[in-house]
């Protein structure tokens, strides 16, 4: 008996990540075993990072006595196997219909990020879980992979290996011997493409896994110094593994004397927030006061960019085998402020002002770590630590701090919401240079003579600080500030 | 990992050999003989069809989905159409293509050309509008790849118009491989039976659409250089000038399009399917009986081999239409439904006044139950046919509504599982791409002076109008970036600026945008991205690339060329010092009165360069010789996590690793496999003094002997000093 309808399979794909060639692979297969197929793309823009689909459709018939009819387009509902090379791009399909109780979807569970997601300061990502429970709620049956582990240590591209997982499926009639051929007839990279297509028709016979997405890594606390864990430990439950973590980390960054000052500061916000036992304010300020404490000025950096294991790591991130040569260069440009930052007060001050609106210059640096020359020159830039209490940054960022947190507890008095809003403005200390410079303006604009502004008009300050705080995540370069000057016309 | 060659000497510069890309398993197929089975894509075999057809000549410009056969075609002339006799170009623009057509106006020429619609068409107009007028002795044929629809990368307008103003037969044929063969050959005898130029569109998808067709023969044009015309011939009655403009207008009613229909009904290039003789049917263009066909079987009015008892009416040829075979169709029927893509309904429109005319009982259907605008996709048809069934069919009318129902229910279940709208991913630049830097030096400049208005033109070039840059506020076509800004610097006080590649220059951008600027005076900073190719549309050779596409050694200068037109102001940045450049760019736009300043960038298509530098790093491993491997990376301890450097750069290349700190808010930067170490990061965190985060990695392999031994003692240093 004739079949009823062709099968049909819609790949979603990016640009760049193979898809084409995975078509070509499902179209050759189809024509080694004797099944008509009509395939499709969109080419254009496809090597440009954009979604882009591609789809099959196979007449699950061999060498059948009339030519099928086939369609360019999927349809709604008639989407047998679905195969995607980036979990959200399902998101796309189920939207337009495509996918339904009959399909059968093939996902990598690692996301791959879009510009407008990346653009974001702060966690602007999409989690993936939420489409891969959607799609494993609509689809007859879904199997999601560990794309790394199936790229291997070579990093080969993923689309061999959804070749192997959608000939595991069944879906199509196609036999393992027609896929390989099909990868052979290719004749580029075979070696690498069957290793994928194996490694994909194993992990789709794999068990299912839950819908769950790597976008979140476990957060790493570190304990507190032995010193100050007495301290750390006074401190209201909620608040400890924060308060201890940064107290490591400005021990690290500068002393147990500098640690002390964190865990002063912060014992001043616990004190006057009793009333919440969850601590939101004072764990809050916990981790912003800890981030901003340790502000990351060149001697910062230069102690971070020399720690010991650093070149071994890079070396393993690259793959690089032992019997290479490894050359690191870093780029710092400490900007003219930051270089004006390591000198004392009083001569900073007699630096000329910067002319405003002007990129300002400062020293480029290329150094190249991974000699022992450049090595120690970063190393004896760390060294500085001991000079840093007297330099005119410091004095600057703690006038800075001080000021905030004058505002957090004025805040903090009054109104629990407005605290944690406040607190969280320090999101604004961020970044380097010129971003950081802008970052500091803008939350002192809004934090300063707090106590006067709260007096005067609560509700118009709590609006000012939502603002800030918004316009931090959305518009952190102060881009919509310029549209909203532009003039109406008549 | 990309892998950057230790040697450039040892790569050939840009375009030297024309091969960056192959086609030699394409240009294979070309070659295929009578009775032998093609297998591959539409586009291709379409090419095929122009060799068996017997073409004398082929030009043509590169844009998605005719790029293909351009570059198939260009691979194919030395081994193919040189001994054959057959002439090939990749003309300058659709324009110049079109005028290639002028050889079958005098001469019993046959020859094709072809280009992305409705721009390309768009662009040789004038020249259609010529040849149309003066009609051919040759078969002339235009193919048209129809951009409409999904990914579609231009303004979504019809050819159709254009056929209609000019009289030009148009053929949208059915997308079966074997019959799209057919009708493309038959166009050349439909365009010597009615002395005009024919256009033959597919749409983009069609053209990607893979498919098999028994070959014949290539035929060998009447005359080349082998056996040449004998005369060159001057009959003035084919010259667009009066009194000839005249008959040239009133034989097209009475003499050519009459032909045309007359060869349309001998030759049965439409088709009719009686079906069951009820008394409805549908009338539709040949591109979309796939997709109406889909619907009819989704809703139980046919089988998958297309069997139904519907009465079917499919117009490969939608101009010119054939009264008699409407009439015969509409005769019985009550009511028809048309499937006719995009506006406007041209062909609805005319199958009323016909049915007016003769006086024809049948109600035409058509955009009432379908979209006026959009594409056609197989879902969007079956709910217009749905419709239409359900009022019209009182046979069919029941199921189709049940099944109609239930289609739509079950997406509806799965759309409701969704609690997440996906990301937008639109285009944007490659990983290395020497265009993004300058976007990056524009950006930086717009922070120093405000925000200007930028000009923007066709191209990769275009991609800047989205995030992460923000950067053009009008596009009007191909190589118009600089005039289009024209009037506006006066309006905003402030100097032009406009963008162009190096594809939009040598297209139109010299005479259009340059020559008018300096000509008229214009305070305008015009940027041209010279990266060697017309590289939206798969890395095409410009005039300026070194070579032709086939690899013949021709460099036409830019800078020569606006020198020749008097520009002096004209500095050459290097793309990927994007300090150096946004220097330049500052100068360009405070030099007032200096009229027309230029700023080129030359950096190479970083497609174009990875594909050649591959070669050389694969054959240096293989030979075991020294080799480095570059990338940059990001140091999570030191990012801050803001993310200014993405929206200075937006690489594929630059994205997120989840944060391990609890004190970092959100993930931090991290350099992915696919970095091709282009410099940019170290740059913008350079000339922004944006961000220490950056380092640069180079791996070198095979060290030489004197390199593995100062590497040793570096390493015992750096243990010694605790490094390691």
């Amino acid at each position: 008996m004739s079949a009823e309808r062709p099968l049909c399979v819609l790949i979603a794909a990016l640009g760049g990540q193979g898809g084409g060639v995975l078509l070509d692979w499902l179209v050759e297969a189809a024509r080694h075993d004797g099944y008509p197929a009509q395939a499709t793309s969109i080419a254009g823009v496809a090597q440009r990072t954009g979604a882009t689909t591609y789809y099959v459709e196979l007449f699950p018939e061999r060498e059948p006595a009339r030519d099928p009819v086939f369609s360019l387009f999927p349809s709604a509902g008639e989407v047998d196997l679905f195969a995607t090379l980036e979990p959200t791009e399902a998101a796309r399909a189920i939207e337009l219909g495509y996918i339904g109780g009959d399909t059968t979807a093939l996902t990598v569970r690692e996301r791959i990020f879009s510009t407008a997601e990346k653009m974001l300061p702060g966690d602007g990502r999409l989690p993936a879980e939420p489409v891969l429970e959607a799609l494993q709620r609509a689809t007859k049956r879904t199997v999601i992979f560990d794309g790394k582990a199936l790229a291997g240590e070579t990093g080969r591209q993923l689309n061999a290996a959804m070749f192997g997982a959608i000939a595991a499926t069944g879906v199509l009639p196609l036999s393992e011997d027609a896929c390989r051929a099909a990868i052979k007839a290719s004749g580029v990279a075979v070696e690498a493409n069957l290793e994928g297509f194996a490694a994909g028709l194993e992990a789709a016979g794999a068990p299912e896994k839950a819908a769950t997405a790597d976008g979140t890594a476990n957060l790493e606390y570190d304990p507190a110094p032995a010193a100050l864990a007495a301290r750390v430990n006074a401190l209201p439950a909620p608040v400890q593994a924060m308060a201890g973590h940064g107290a490591a980390r400005l021990v690290d960054y500068q002393d147990e004397r500098y640690a002390g000052l964190y865990l002063n500061r912060l014992a001043g916000v616990v004190a006057l927030e009793s009333k919440d036992e969850a601590y939101p304010v004072s764990v809050a300020v916990a981790q912003r006061l800890a981030a901003w404490m340790a502000f990351e000025d060149v001697i910062r950096v230069a102690q971070l960019k020399t720690r010991p294991g650093r070149l071994a790591r890079i070396r393993a991130d690259l793959g690089a085998p032992e019997d290479t040569t490894l050359v690191v260069r870093d780029f710092l440009k400490p900007g003219r402020e930051e270089l004006e930052g390591l000198l004392p007060p009083w001569l900073a001050r007699l630096m000329p002002k910067p002319k405003p609106g002007k990129l300002r210059k400062g020293l480029k640096l290329r150094v190249r770590t991974s000699t022992a020359g450049g090595w120690l020159m970063l190393r004896a830039l760390a060294k500085l630590k001991f000079w840093r209490r007297r330099t005119a940054r410091y004095g600057r960022e703690q006038v800075a701090i001080e000021d905030w947190l004058v505002a957090v507890l004025a805040a903090a008095k009054h109104d629990p919401a407005l605290a944690l809003d406040t607190a969280n403005l320090a999101v604004w200390a961020r970044g380097y240079g010129d971003t950081r410079e802008r970052g500091l303006d803008r939350l002192a604009s809004v934090s300063g003579d707090f106590d006067k502004q709260l007096a005067a008009d609560g509700p118009a300050l709590g609006a000012n600080v939502g603002a800030a705080l918004s316009a931090a995540y959305k518009d952190p370069d102060g881009e919509q500030d310029h549209d909203q000057a532009e003039p109406t016309g008549r | 990992m990309n892998i950057v060659a230790q040697l450039q000497g040892q790569i050939g510069p840009i375009g030297a050999s024309g091969m960056e890309r192959s086609f030699a398993r394409q240009v294979e197929k070309l070659k295929l003989g009578e009775g032998e089975t093609f297998e591959g894509e539409a586009i291709l075999a379409i090419t095929k069809a122009l060799l068996q057809a017997g073409v004398s000549y082929v030009g043509g410009y590169p844009g998605a989905p005719m790029s293909h056969l351009m570059d198939v075609l260009a691979e194919a002339r030395g081994p193919v159409l040189q001994p054959m006799g057959v002439m090939f170009e990749q003309s300058a623009s659709e324009a110049g293509a079109a005028a290639l057509l002028g050889a079958s106006i005098q001469y019993p020429l046959r020859g094709a050309v072809t280009w992305k619609s409705i721009v390309g068409t768009n662009v040789a107009s004038d020249a259609l509008s010529n040849i149309a007028s003066s009609g051919v002795t040759g078969g002339a044929v235009i193919v048209v790849g129809e951009d409409y629809g999904e990914g579609a990368s231009v303004i979504q307008e019809r050819t159709h118009a254009t056929a209609l103003k000019s009289s030009i037969p148009l053929l949208d044929p059915r997308y079966k491989m074997s019959r799209l063969v057919e009708l493309t050959e038959q166009a050349f005898d439909l365009s010597e039976a009615c002395e005009l130029p024919v256009i033959v569109s597919i749409r983009i998808r069609a053209a990607h659409m893979t498919g098999k067709f028994t070959c014949k023969d290539n035929r060998r044009p009447a005359y080349g250089p082998k056996g040449p015309f004998p005369k060159p011939r001057n009959a003035n009655d084919r010259i667009v000038l009066p009194p000839s403009t005249y008959i040239h207008e009133k034989e097209k009613v009475e003499k050519r399009l009459p032909a045309a229909r007359q060869f349309i009904l001998d030759h049965g290039i439409n088709e009719t399917f009686p079906g069951d003789g009820r008394r409805i049917g549908i009338i539709m263009q040949g591109g979309t009986y796939g997709v109406v066909q889909r619907a009819m079987r989704r809703l139980g009015a046919s089988d998958a081999f297309g069997e139904t008892p519907m009465p079917l009416l499919v117009l490969n040829a939608i101009h010119p239409l054939v009264p008699d075979q409407i009439e015969a169709f509409l005769a019985d029927k009550d009511c028809v439904l048309v499937v006719e893509e995009g506006n406007p309904p041209f062909i609805e429109r005319e199958l009323r006044a016909i049915a007016q005319e003769r006086r024809l009982d049948c109600r035409i259907r058509g955009k009432d139950v379908l979209p006026e605008a959009g594409e056609y996709v197989a879902d969007v048809v079956r709910n217009g046919l749905a419709a239409f069934l359900a009022e019209e069919d009182a046979d069919l009318g029941p199921e189709v509504r049940d099944r109609q129902k239930a289609i739509e229910k079950a997406a509806d279940k799965a759309r409701a599982s969704l609690t997440v709208v996906p990301p937008t991913r639109p285009p944007g630049f490659c990983t290395g791409c020497p265009e993004r830097p300058i976007f990056t030096a524009l950006k930086l400049l717009q922070r120093e002076r405000g925000a200007f208005h930028i000009s923007s033109d066709i191209g990769c070039n275009t991609f800047a109008a989205l995030p992460p840059f923000n950067m053009g506020s009008t596009v009007l076509g191909y190589g118009l970036g600089l005039a289009s800004g024209g009037a506006i610097g006066n309006a905003l006080d402030q100097p032009v600026v406009a963008i162009m590649g190096d594809g939009g220059f040598w297209h139109n951008g010299l005479t259009s945008s340059a020559v008018n600027a300096q000509w008229n005076g214009h305070e305008a900073v015009l940027i041209v991205l010279e990266n060697g190719y017309a590289a939206a549309t798969g890395q095409q050779h410009v005039p300026s690339t070194g070579s032709t596409a086939w690899g013949r050694p021709a460099k036409i200068s830019i800078t020569q060329a606006l020198r020749a037109i008097g520009v002096t102001w004209l500095r050459r940045v290097s793309a990927y010092d994007v300090a150096a450049t946004l220097k330049t760019l500052r100068a360009a736009f405070d030099a007032t009165g200096k009229g027309l300043r230029v700023v080129l960038s030359d950096a190479e298509c970083m497609l174009a360069r990875q594909r050649r530098e591959r070669k050389v790093t694969a054959d240096r491993r293989k030979a075991g010789l020294p080799y480095v491997q570059a990338r940059y990376g990001v140091d999570e301890e030191v990012c801050t996590g803001d993310h200014a450097c993405m929206r200075l750069s937006g690489c594929p290349s630059l994205t997120l690793r989840p944060a391990r700190d609890p004190l970092k808010e959100g993930p931090t930067a991290t350099v992915d496999q696919s970095c091709v170490a282009c410099n940019l990061c170290g740059e913008v965190a350079q000339a922004a003094a944006l961000c220490p985060s950056f380092y640069k990695a180079e791996v070198i392999h095979n060290p030489r002997a004197w390199r593995k031994i100062s590497d040793r003692v570096n390493r015992r240093m750096l243990d010694w000093l605790g490094a390691s």
